[in-house]
Order: C-alpha cells, then structure tokens, then sequence
C-alpha cells in the first residue's frame, strides 16, 4: 500500500484505531450521561481509560508520528508555523500538536474525575470511589459534568479546524481513516514501530485499565 | 434486636409525622422542606455508597453494613412525610420532585412502602449477620430507590 509513490504512510493502525474508537466511545458516553444510562457510562468510560493509556505509552514508544516527540515543540516553533516558515514533516504540525494534547489531558482529567465520581443515589459509583466518601464523590461528578463542557469546546476547535484544512486544501481526515497522505517532496517517510510493540503496549494498556475498573482489585464484583 | 428497631423507627415516624404537621402549622417554609427532604436523600445516598462499598469489598465489614442498613431502614420509614402538600416544583424552590407524586398519591404511597419494605428486610438480614442475603437484598434496595426516581423524579438537567 505504501509503495504507491504519491502516497505516503503516516498513521500507522493503533493510532487511528484509537483516534476513532475514542471518538466513537466518546459520542456514546455522552448520550449514556444524557440519557441516564450509568452502567454503559461507566463501560464507556472504562473503555475509553484504556485506549487513552494506550496512547499516551503509545506517544512515549510507539510509531515516529504518535510520539509526543514528534509533535509537541514550543512556541518558538508554533510561531513559526503560523508565520509559515516551518520545515515539513510527517504527522501533526506544531499548531495542531497543542490541540493533540489539550484533548488528551482534558479527557485524561475527565476519566480520572469518573473513576471516583458519585451518582446522586449512591447506587452506581465510579470504580476508585470508594476512596473517597459520598460528598467528596457528589462534588468530583459534578467537576465531571462542568468539565465536559471544556471537553466539547475543545472537540469544537478540533473539527472546526480540521474543516478549515480540508476547505483549504489540506486532506486530514482521509489520512487518519487509511493512514496515508499524498506525498509531497522532501516529506520523509516515518519510521513506523513494530507489531510487536504494539501488542506489548495494548497488553499493558488493558491490565492497567482492568484493574482501575475494577476499584484496584484482583478478585470480587465490579 | 429487629424489634427494637422496629420500636424505634415507629417512634421516629411518629416524632416526624408530628413534627411535620407542626411544623407546617407553624408556617415552616415550602423551602426548609424541600432543603431538609434533599438532606435525608442524600443521607440516603451516602449510605446506600458505603453499603456498596463494604459489599464489592473481598471482606465487608459488618459493623458498617450494620449501622448503614439501619439508617437506611430508618430513614425510607418516613419517607411518606417529607412531602407535604406544596413543596412540589409549584413553589417555586428548585426541585425535582414532580408534579406526580401529589396527583398520583396512591402509586406514590406504593413505591414508598415498596422502599420501607426492601429497606426493612436489608436490615433484618444484616442484623441477624446475614452479609451474603443482604448483599443480595441491596439489589432489591437498589431498584426500589430507581423505580421511584423514573417515575417521580425529574432528570438531572
């Protein structure tokens, strides 16, 4: 596939399989909370800690353009992408790495909040919430609620911006559903981590997520 | 032991019946009601967490599962006084109770005792030592509390 020389690999398959499925848990997180339905929150939410730990070990030693490394610079170089004066490479800008990980750190707080959230009839609470008693638990969901708030704005900025690129010009969306780009001159290829390393780093991703889920415990109900 | 209970939350029954007729009588706020019914649920609340808590533990602690089981029994018993005539959301005081619970007051009077009931057998379970039964029962407890709020009580917003 990446042999078709105008195309250019540069998302490899774990990170557009946790871009989407991320999106997707996200939309149904939303209408579970909506529509009161806390034990498919609660799996939405379980899902979505595992995939986020997933990326963020995944930004530490997974493939050249999911690393952190790679796309978050310092303003120095934000300035220079604005002003256009940027040396191109393969994956986030540097404009667009800042967007990467405000909405990693929002979601990253917003499913910590979860885990030790309250529901009002104490009935269904978060996994982690027995750490904390009923009133500290009814504050944190309410932290919880006003934060999805910040979480929707800054979701806003992401497809607003992602329409601007794509009216101008600039393809993104099809790049993060096939993993490829056109190629453009002296857009070098990334290097891409082994299959190995991703099934290590999935492992590890869905043990940690488990055992959160499961209030830190090895054994016993939910 | 259940029948000291029983004596006791019969008397607190009738302290709050009373005490809620007076209290109207002497022109006790639609607000003061409204504020003292969303403490008793959230008591409620709190216990209902620290049983679930104790249950999903590997080792529940019976002491608290004794005392919380208690207090829930206790406090659902006088669930039927906490809405008086006019502390409905036509008050004006922000609440969530709907309008139902006073037009339909016969359903609403079932689903109460359906709570003091459930709420009675968990403490009589847990009383006699019974972690396993109430654990189980908690499920019943469980639905009684949410079949209520469906019908009664108006989504978060």
């Amino acid at each position: 596939m990446a042999d078709r020389p105008s195309h250019l690999r540069v998302w490899d398959i774990p990170t557009r399989g946790a871009h989407w499925a991320i999106a997707v848990l996200f939309a149904f997180s939303w209408w579970s909370a909506k529509t009161n339905h806390l034990p498919w929150h609660r799996i939405s939410g379980d899902l979505i800690l595992g995939l986020l730990i997933f990326r963020l070990a995944w930004g530490m030693c997974g493939s050249q353009t999911a690393r952190f490394s790679s796309f978050v610079k310092g303003p120095a170089a934000v300035l220079a992408y604005i002003r256009g004066d940027w040396t191109k490479g393969p994956g986030h800008n540097p404009l667009g790495g800042i967007s990467v990980v405000a909405l990693l750190a929002a979601l990253t707080t917003q499913v910590v909040l979860g885990l030790f959230s309250v529901d009002e009839d104490g009935l269904e609470p978060g996994p982690l919430s027995r750490f904390v008693d009923f009133d500290v638990g009814r504050s944190l969901a309410k932290i919880h609620h006003l934060m999805f708030n910040v979480l929707l704005a800054l979701v806003a900025i992401h497809l607003f911006a992602i329409t601007i690129y794509e009216l101008r010009g600039k393809r993104l969306v099809r790049p993060m559903l096939t993993g490829e780009t056109r190629s453009e001159a002296g857009l070098q290829p990334p290097r891409f981590a082994p299959a190995w390393t991703g099934w290590a780093t999935f492992a590890i991703a869905a043990s940690a997520a488990w055992l959160l889920a499961h209030g830190l415990r090895l054994w016993g109900p939910v | 032991m259940a029948l000291g209970i029983g004596l006791k939350s019969a008397a607190i029954t009738a302290v709050l019946v009373f005490g809620a007729t007076a209290s109207l009588a002497a022109g006790l706020s639609a607000a003061d009601a409204i504020k003292a019914r969303h403490d008793h649920f959230k008591e409620m609340g709190g216990a209902a967490k620290m049983l679930g808590d104790q249950f999903k533990s590997g080792a529940p602690d019976a002491a608290i599962i004794k005392a919380q089981s208690a207090k829930l029994a206790q406090t659902a018993a006088t669930l039927p006084t906490w809405f008086p005539a006019g502390t409905g959301p036509e008050s004006g005081v922000k609440t969530r109770a709907l309008p139902l619970i006073w037009t339909d007051k016969a359903g609403f009077s079932a689903a109460a005792k359906t709570l003091a009931a459930e709420t009675a057998k968990l403490n009589t379970l847990a009383a006699s030592g019974d972690m396993a039964g109430a654990g189980a029962q908690m499920q019943a407890v469980g639905a009684a509390c949410g079949g209520c709020h469906k019908k009664y009580r108006a989504p978060e917003s």
